[in-house]
């Protein structure tokens, strides 16, 4: 029987089944493998390491389904605002997810560099 | 004067300012199971978004998205349970949050199969009552077919209510045995009596079916005049007051009357099943059923289709005289269709949601 890896998709819920908001998941998830964060804290972090800002109803909403997973958990509010932390679980969804998306994206750059000339 | 600028670690301003009372207008858009979650941190986000972009177009919207979502999510259509802050342990089948949103999930279903058995039930009776007067001349004919689809959907729906009830008044009258129905007493009252109310009414009113006096149904003369009498305000009179003023004035209030009654019964008895806190054995068992019931109402609309996509023409054509036949399909017919395909793809939404909350239990 092949043996599982930590990081096997198997071991706990996907990002893949977040369908259109695996997007904001991801780049959630990514912020918070630095630490725990609050809403504007992550909103800021995502725009200056992705060059995207996740608008405050789409934020929330990947938030409370990242939290409904398990792949994230609130502490304790600080002033009206909650920090929200990465769980094991988390960690482990996001790895998968990363190490998906590199496949293809080392595949795609290694075509691109055979077949095109890119400025 | 400009609005100030947000403190480099976005900490609005609580309580005070335009952006406060913006952002508490946009929270309105969210349900009030949403906002006790999540209303406060979400709320000095919004300040702090305000306070730093003050006219975004988008960001309405976005909330506005947002909101209908999460209040979609409350009712059970989609999303998953809401957790409370804290709650470290993985969703278990016994865990409230879980059972609320798969309960919630259930009531919105069986609000769509109420909906389905209303129009359905009219159009199955305009379809019963012209089987009693002119039989089509074959099951293969689109009138025939339908009548024969509707009458198997329609029957398979109600057992399915039936299955589905039972163990809702088995936990129900537990609790009240035990004396521990906080909360069900007064729906399950007003259940009782809207159920009588529709029940007398459309045992009353079904002696005045046009179908007596018919030459052998498919099925027996009795139901089909309770559901014709039942079904008598799905009616496109109500755009004819003219001709509803001929009608008898006890009748025109019947069909007033019977859809409030039936509102009233399912609004009670998706008041008694929220209140009832099945066990995760018993919304496992009505999950399955609301998968079955997602089946039949397929081929429910499935006949109806069929019958209103051809004009409601049995073999025969007209009737004599040039008349309409008794299967003709008319506009209310078409919106009949309309208000089953929406009731089923609520019913579908519903049911995957709560397969996939028993799921998350499950683990």
């Amino acid at each position: 029987m092949a043996r599982r890896n930590a990081g096997d998709p198997a071991d706990g819920p996907a990002l893949a089944g977040f369908g259109r908001y695996a997007g904001p998941a991801t780049l959630i998830l990514s912020s918070l493998a630095d630490g725990p964060k609050h809403g504007y804290a992550l909103t800021k972090d995502v725009e200056s390491f992705a060059r995207v800002r996740l608008a405050p109803g789409t934020l929330y909403e990947a938030l409370a389904r990242l939290e409904s997973q398990g792949m994230i958990e609130a502490l304790e509010a600080q002033d009206r605002r909650r920090p929200y932390q990465l769980t094991a679980v988390g960690a482990v969804a996001l790895k998968a997810h990363l190490d998906a998306q590199r496949l293809v994206t080392d595949v795609g750059l290694r075509r691109l560099a055979v077949n095109w000339t890119t400025g | 004067m400009s609005a100030p600028a947000p403190s480099a670690d976005g900490g609005g301003k609580p309580g005070g300012g335009d952006a406060a009372r913006r952002a508490a207008r946009l929270l309105r858009w969210y349900p009030r199971t949403w906002r006790d979650r999540y209303g406060e941190e979400f709320a000095e986000l919004l300040i702090s978004d305000i306070e730093e972009r003050s006219q975004a177009p988008g960001r309405s919207l976005d909330v506005a998205r947002g909101g209908l979502v999460a209040r979609l999510s409350a009712v059970g259509v989609c999303g998953l349970p809401l957790r409370d802050p804290g709650a470290m342990a993985p969703a278990a089948v016994g865990d409230v949050a879980v059972g609320r949103h798969v309960t919630a999930s259930l009531v919105s279903l069986g609000c769509c199969l109420a909906v389905a058995l209303g129009f359905g039930a009219a159009m199955w009776s305009q379809l019963t009552i012209g089987w009693q007067w002119s039989r089509p001349a074959s099951t293969a004919s689109a009138a025939g077919f339908a009548t024969v689809a509707t009458s198997v959907a329609m029957s398979a729906l109600l057992v399915i209510a039936v299955l589905a009830a039972l163990p809702v008044l088995g936990t129900v009258g537990r609790r009240i045995a035990t004396r521990q129905a906080g909360g069900l007493l007064r729906p399950s009252a007003a259940l009782v009596m809207a159920g009588a109310i529709v029940f007398a009414g459309g045992r009353h009113f079904e002696n005045g079916w046009p179908g007596t006096g018919g030459h052998g149904g498919l099925i027996p003369g009795g139901v089909a005049a309770f559901e014709w009498a039942t079904s008598l305000s799905v009616s496109s009179y109500w755009a004819h007051p003219g001709a509803l003023g001929a009608f008898p004035a006890p009748e025109v209030a019947w069909m007033a009357v019977c859809p409030l009654a039936q509102a009233a019964a399912v609004i009670s008895a998706a008041i008694v099943v929220r209140r009832a806190a099945l066990s995760a054995r018993v919304l496992a068992f009505e999950t399955r059923l609301a998968a079955a019931a997602c089946t039949v109402m397929i081929g429910l609309l499935a006949g109806c289709s069929c019958w209103v996509a051809t004009g409601g023409q049995p073999a025969g054509g007209q009737r004599s005289g040039g008349q309409p036949s008794l299967f003709h399909a008319g506009l209310i017919d078409v919106a009949g269709i309309a208000v089953l395909s929406l009731a089923l793809a609520i019913a579908v939404q519903a049911a995957r949601t709560a397969r996939r909350g028993l799921g998350l239990a499950r683990g």
